[in-house]
């Protein structure tokens, strides 16, 4: 059999077409077209059941697609070779190491297995969390078991690294560190990194790009900044018509507070005051919106007790 | 011996905020020079510095501090980092002009309320901005 050699197309370390994966009567992935640049932490945010940790799983080759492709470093994701996948990096969701290794044992044991392991790299991670060598991962706090993860996976100098809700559960201060690293990584070394979170005050403060999934699909990729610029909050005076506003085009939430009625409105512009006005309100304000605020409007837009149908989007 | 001093910056950033994080650092060191409490000169601090001061991307600090060197509130001294610029006509009149009456309508929205006289306000206005006179040489 002829295979073709892995060539990476463009400056993308991750590049999947219709990407799908079906279990039994269960989308995860549904025809998930993404591209993701070298360079940089891109954060993906959606919903539990979004299709976050399917597409890591697909990526990573722990889990065959059943439609459509997904290459990684310029190789189809089912054909990994070793030599590649030592220059992809991964971090669990649990930061489980095995329980009965000391820290020492287990760094000569992941030494041996990376020829581009770097002591000095290893050294600068743990070194922020305060582990010793000797102490055996079961006496381990949850944030110290998270650095000795995040130094083994630096440690070996990959060019694409992939964590799964690696802050979960962890304390401010191990939180703090362990991001640091991980965003001194991606500007140091120029490691991509792509990780998931629900915390968008974090997302904030670190991810240079924003991958928004929902049921499987994409809804946004980009700068942070530039999905809050789609976003406006729309607040006019009088009780508006849920069913009116939820016909208007761009509309994601709509709340009434206090006599008042506030909508978030997605790509719609100045122009939006028209149509409030047409249904009636009087005095109408408009503002910008963070993010913690934009995802949330958008992926609040079709849970179950929500008037807005889903607006038809197109991912930017 | 000649690497100039670097000045902490006294910069605090919000999440939640409208404005992204690269903004805020751009408005706050903006504030700083203007206040006085960044000298014409000093050193900011470096990139991975405020970036670990803030717990934020290094990048958004490397775009705020581009975007500042553009506009020409710093300097950059290849190998040394940035200063602060000496001051000039930093902005357009009519982005000074915005600005002024941005500035007008929140200080008069937080003075209304306390009930002073126009010209008591005014006499305090002209001392403070006397505070912020350039002291003539000799």
């Amino acid at each position: 059999m002829n295979l073709p050699l892995p060539v990476a197309t463009g400056d993308f370390v991750i590049e999947t077409d219709a990407l799908t994966l079906r279990f039994r009567n269960k989308l995860a992935l549904d025809r998930l077209t993404l591209n993701v640049a070298r360079g940089g932490i891109h954060a993906v945010v959606g919903a539990n059941g979004a299709g976050k940790s399917s597409l890591f799983r697909v990526l990573l080759g722990f889990q065959a697609a059943t439609g459509g492709t997904a290459r990684v470093l310029g190789c189809d994701s089912e054909r990994l070779t070793p030599a590649l996948r030592s220059r992809i990096g991964f971090v669990n969701e649990e930061h489980a190491l095995p329980p009965w290794m000391r820290v020492d044992e287990l760094t000569a044991l992941q030494r041996r297995q990376y020829g581009a392991w770097s002591e000095e790299r290893y050294d600068a991670v743990l070194r922020n969390f305060h582990v010793l060598p000797a102490q055996r991962i079961a006496e381990l706090s949850r944030g110290e078991r998270a650095g000795v993860n995040l130094a083994l996976a630096l440690a070996q100098g990959p060019e694409l690294l992939i964590l799964d809700e690696p802050t979960l559960g962890l304390d401010v201060v191990a939180k703090r560190v362990f991001l640091t690293a991980l965003m001194d990584s991606s500007y140091a070394d120029g490691t991509t990194i792509l990780y998931c979170s629900h915390q968008m005050d974090e997302i904030e403060r670190v991810a240079d790009q924003l991958i928004l999934l929902e049921r499987g699909q994409l809804l946004h990729a980009g700068a942070p900044d530039d999905f809050c610029a789609r976003m406006c909050l729309w607040i006019a005076d009088g009780e508006l018509r849920t069913g009116d506003l939820a016909n208007l085009p761009g509309v994601l939430q709509i709340e009434h507070l206090d006599g008042f009625t506030h909508v978030v409105v997605v790509d719609q512009g100045e122009q939006f005051e028209v149509r409030l006005r047409a249904l009636g309100a009087h005095t109408i304000e408009h503002m910008s919106i963070g993010l913690d605020r934009a995802v949330n409007a958008m992926l609040a837009r079709n849970h179950a007790g929500s008037a807005v149908p889903p607006p038809v989007l197109q991912p930017a | 011996m000649n690497q100039p001093r670097r000045s902490p910056l006294l910069l605090q950033i919000a999440t939640g905020d409208p404005r992204p994080i690269n903004r805020q650092i751009v408005d706050g060191v903006k504030r700083l020079i203007a206040s006085g409490d960044l000298a014409v000169g000093a050193g900011l601090p470096s990139v991975r510095g405020l970036a670990a001061q803030l717990a934020v991307n290094p990048n958004t600090v490397a775009k705020a501090y581009t975007e500042l060197t553009t506009e020409g509130w710093l300097d950059a001294r290849a190998g040394l980092g940035l200063f602060v610029a000496t001051p000039r006509q930093r902005l357009s009149d009519a982005e000074r002009e915005r600005r002024l009456n941005d500035a007008l309508v929140r200080f008069v929205g937080d003075i209304i309320a306390l009930d002073y006289p126009a010209d008591v306000l005014l006499d305090r206005v002209a001392a403070e901005l006397a505070l912020c006179a350039p002291k003539q040489p000799g």
